[in-house]
């Protein structure tokens, strides 16, 4: 293996970066240097802010205070095409590849060999050059093969040999590690340090400490949007890694009795899978808790609250719920009492252009109408009583719902799902885009619901909310679920612990 | 991994729709006498060549997850245009011009509402095909336009060493849309705007301008074809080739050219256009009325997914 040599000059130096965001500090002064033929690690939990160095870097956001030197001169990233001029690509998750098009083709997109006739491509050229390219990767692959016959390991390829077609100096991946096999995972290395040694420089962002250790030079921990710091492999282990990436801010002011003995069964979930990743998920919750269901983003949190809800294909194992074996989808799981409300509630969870009283409706009209015709009288009372409960802050109840906060959003949602006399609650980001005062209002709303016996299953990136409203969690991990952590287990290191890859 | 089973894989690997025409063919073979014949072979040529001269941009609209339903309408306004121009006195090449220049400007209208406004391309051609049939119905007052001369006809019943014009004109339809799908560009930006227009935005490409120029070639394929369309009958009607996209778009679908993900290839529009124009002979030879033709065609893209998507299944 080939040692880092950091060379004298940084190829990129990111000097006290700041971005805020209405109410978030995305980044707060965040300085890194990242050199030549270097494997950096980016490390934090979720919202810590990778995402948005990642965005700066590559021009989709501009930072607002602070300033990038590039070889040691000042430079501005105002766009992608700038960042591309400088020599710095990222490869996402979602890869930026054409389905129907050959690994030559989508190498060279935009910037394909002319032939002799105006417009037309130089196919043997391409195919040639993109050949080389793939070869000084360590692959053989045919180039004239379409990228939707490729493995997502062989996509990633191709995306890395775009990024290097485009003389890309400093490489930033995120999670790339993310679905791929243990053998596809030891060719990425491989690759990758052929790249090294070539001199290109790689910010590596992972999940997993394991390959932290085994691939990076130095790591960069944020939390929080800050930095909280810079260390070298070989001075540090995975447990220090953990603690410095948590202990976020506790924006709320939530407190919670706990201690409340749980009731009758709510929900078990069987070894349970569905079509979209997860498999073998046992979990439980019992009326009258509050059971969290952590792990870092796209770990299979939210899958496993669609598959529970029917809304995705089951394909292994069982849901009971209210000791009751159930299948198929939403529409049976709501007449038992099931409520989903979304991470996404503007799109999954509310009709927009509805009035507050429609929209609490929207789950109960059988309930509330059963002979099939409309009745204004009960239809008011019926939404009047939710506006009361909840507290939902409306001028009337025929305002249409665009026009409340987020959190008087969010109640709603919950509302609708009271008037169907729903009693096992499923929440996924409770408080996504709620503003700090209402996030304390919807969690009391939360225990409120409990209290009333109610069951509540809590889908939070953020490892506080988890730790303060739970009674207890489940911690999932690459589709399954890692650990379960009891009331007294659960503090935010031991959830991350649980989350991040080890072995 | 399992060993294939090559005769399996070999019998996967050819598209349904060959399978589709080998079978009409064997059953109106059987059917009707007339039906493999020589001469009859060679009318189901010539009937399919204007259809073909459709199906081949639709195959780039549709691979760019769009739609173009004015094309039939287009192309009957371009045939009423020339028809006029040719009553007027005007030369044959000043004529043709004018109707390919008529199917450009809906091209263009067509792709500046859909890559520039962007409306939804059922929508905005369901726009520009009401607004092309009406100037048609317009402009000739609903009546067929005739005394267009001597000098169109012979372009839809001569040869060109020994091959029907209208069947050169297929070759060189297809030759000039195969070079542009595959040879350049252009093509290339075809499939990822079906596929993945972000990607091409990223990779620095107009993408806006190339998505205007897939409808710019329909029209100007839809002018071509007004020529053959006016010489097959020596005359311009307003009513000649309406309706026509619903054979073309049907042809690209049974050719194995999906809706989505830029997925599909110019090679199975051919085949899918061979089948709507067997099936449209064979009928007729059978004397079965069009309406019901009408039905069959439905049928023929219902079957033809289907068997694709049996052949997708494991």
């Amino acid at each position: 293996m080939i040692a880092a040599t950091p060379a004298a000059t940084p190829v990129l130096e990111l000097r006290g970066i700041s971005k805020e965001f209405p109410g978030v500090r995305a980044l707060d002064s965040v300085s890194m240097e990242i050199r030549p033929g270097e494997v950096h690690m980016l490390l934090g939990e979720n919202g810590a802010g990778k995402s948005s160095l990642i965005k700066v870097l590559y021009g989709a956001y501009a930072a607002d205070t602070g300033e990038i030197l590039c070889d040691g001169g000042k430079v501005a990233i105002r766009s992608p095409a700038d960042a591309r001029r400088l020599g710095i690509a990222v490869i996402f998750q979602e890869f930026s590849l054409v389905p129907f098009l050959s690994i030559a083709q989508n190498i060279f997109l935009g910037r394909e060999f002319a032939g002799r006739i105006p417009g037309q491509i130089d196919h043997p050229r391409m195919h040639a050059e993109a050949s080389k390219l793939l070869q000084s990767l360590g692959v053989a692959q045919d180039t004239r093969t379409k990228v939707h016959k490729l493995s997502v390991a062989q996509q990633q390829l191709v995306e890395i040999a775009k990024a290097l077609s485009q003389n890309a100096r400093i490489l930033v991946m995120d999670e790339p590690t993310a679905s791929l096999s243990d053998q596809e995972t030891e060719r990425l290395f491989a690759v990758i340090r052929r790249l090294k040694h070539d001199g290109v420089a790689i910010v590596y962002i992972s999940h997993r400490l394991a390959e932290v250790f085994e691939l990076g030079d130095r790591i960069t921990v944020l939390r929080d949007g800050r930095k909280v710091a810079s260390l070298l492999p070989s001075e540090t282990t995975p447990d220090e890694l953990v603690h410095l990436m948590v202990g976020r801010r506790v924006d709320t002011t939530y407190a919670r009795e706990f201690g409340s003995r749980p009731g009758e069964l709510a929900l078990e979930a069987k070894g349970l899978g569905s079509d979209r990743g997860i498999s073998g998920v046992n979990l439980e919750v019992r009326t009258g808790e509050i059971v969290g269901l952590a792990g870092l983003v796209g770990a299979g949190r939210t899958e496993v609250a669609r598959a529970i809800f029917g809304a995705d294909k089951v394909t292994a194992g069982q849901v009971w719920i209210f000791g009751e074996l159930l299948t198929g989808g939403p529409d049976v799981r709501t007449r038992r009492g099931v409520a989903l409300i979304p991470e996404n509630r503007k799109e999954e969870g509310l009709a927009l252009i509805r009035s507050v009283q429609d929209n609490l409706l929207l789950a109960s009209l059988a309930r509330l109408f059963p002979r099939g015709w409309f009745r204004p009288a009960v239809a008011r009372r019926a939404s009047a009583e939710r506006v009361d409960e909840l507290r939902i802050s409306t001028p009337s109840l025929l305002r249409l719902v665009r026009y409340l906060s987020g959190g008087n959003q969010q109640k709603t949602v919950i509302g609708k799902w009271l008037n169907a006399r729903c009693r096992l609650f499923i929440f996924d980001e409770p408080t996504r885009g709620i503003d700090v005062g209402a996030k304390a209002e919807i969690f009391n709303l939360i225990g409120e619901l409990v209290k009333k016996g109610a069951a509540v299953l809590m889908i939070s990136s953020e490892l506080s909310e988890i730790v303060h409203v739970c009674d207890r969690a489940y911690v999932m991990r690459e589709g399954h679920v890692a650990g379960h952590l009891k009331r007294g287990e659960l503090t935010q290191a031991n959830i991350l612990r649980l989350a991040m890859h080890r072995e | 991994m399992v060993p294939q089973r090559p005769l399996r894989a070999a019998l996967a690997a050819i598209p349904g729709v060959a399978y589709i025409l080998v079978l009409l063919c064997i059953v109106f073979g059987a059917a009707s006498k007339g039906f493999l014949s020589g001469a009859n072979i060679l009318n189901i040529g010539m009937q399919s060549v204007i259809l073909l001269m459709l199906a081949l941009p639709m195959t780039l609209i549709i691979l760019s997850e769009g739609l173009d339903i004015s094309l039939g309408a287009v192309l009957t306004l371009c045939s009423v245009v020339l028809a006029l121009m040719l009553v007027r006195g005007n030369g044959l090449a000043v004529a043709l011009a004018a109707a390919v220049a008529a199917g450009l400007a809906f091209g263009l209208a067509n792709g500046l509402l859909v890559s520039i406004v962007k409306m939804p391309p059922f929508v905005a051609t369901l726009g520009t095909l009401g607004i092309a049939q009406g100037l048609a119905l317009a402009v000739t007052d609903g009546q067929s336009v005739v005394g267009i001369g001597a000098q169109v006809e012979p372009i839809y019943s001569g040869s060109l060493f020994g091959l029907p014009i209208p069947l050169a004109f297929a070759l060189g339809a297809y030759a000039l849309t195969h070079w542009l799908l595959y040879q350049t560009r252009f093509g290339g930006y075809v499939f990822a705007i079906g596929g993945n227009r972000e990607a091409l935005v990223l990779a620095g490409v107009r993408a806006h301008l190339h998505h205007i120029g897939i409808y710019i070639f329909g029209g100007f394929m839809a002018g071509l074809a007004a020529l053959l369309l006016t010489a097959r009958m020596n005359a311009g009607h307003p009513t000649a080739a309406i309706g026509m996209e619903f054979d073309a778009i049907v042809a690209v679908a049974v050719g194995g050219t999906s809706f989505e993900r830029g997925e599909g290839w110019l090679f199975g529009t051919l085949l899918g256009v061979l089948a709507v124009g067997v099936m449209r002979n064979g009928l007729n030879l059978l004397g079965v009325p069009s309406s019901l033709q009408v039905v069959s065609i439905g049928l023929l893209v219902i079957v033809a997914l289907l068997v694709d998507g049996l052949k997708q299944r494991p």
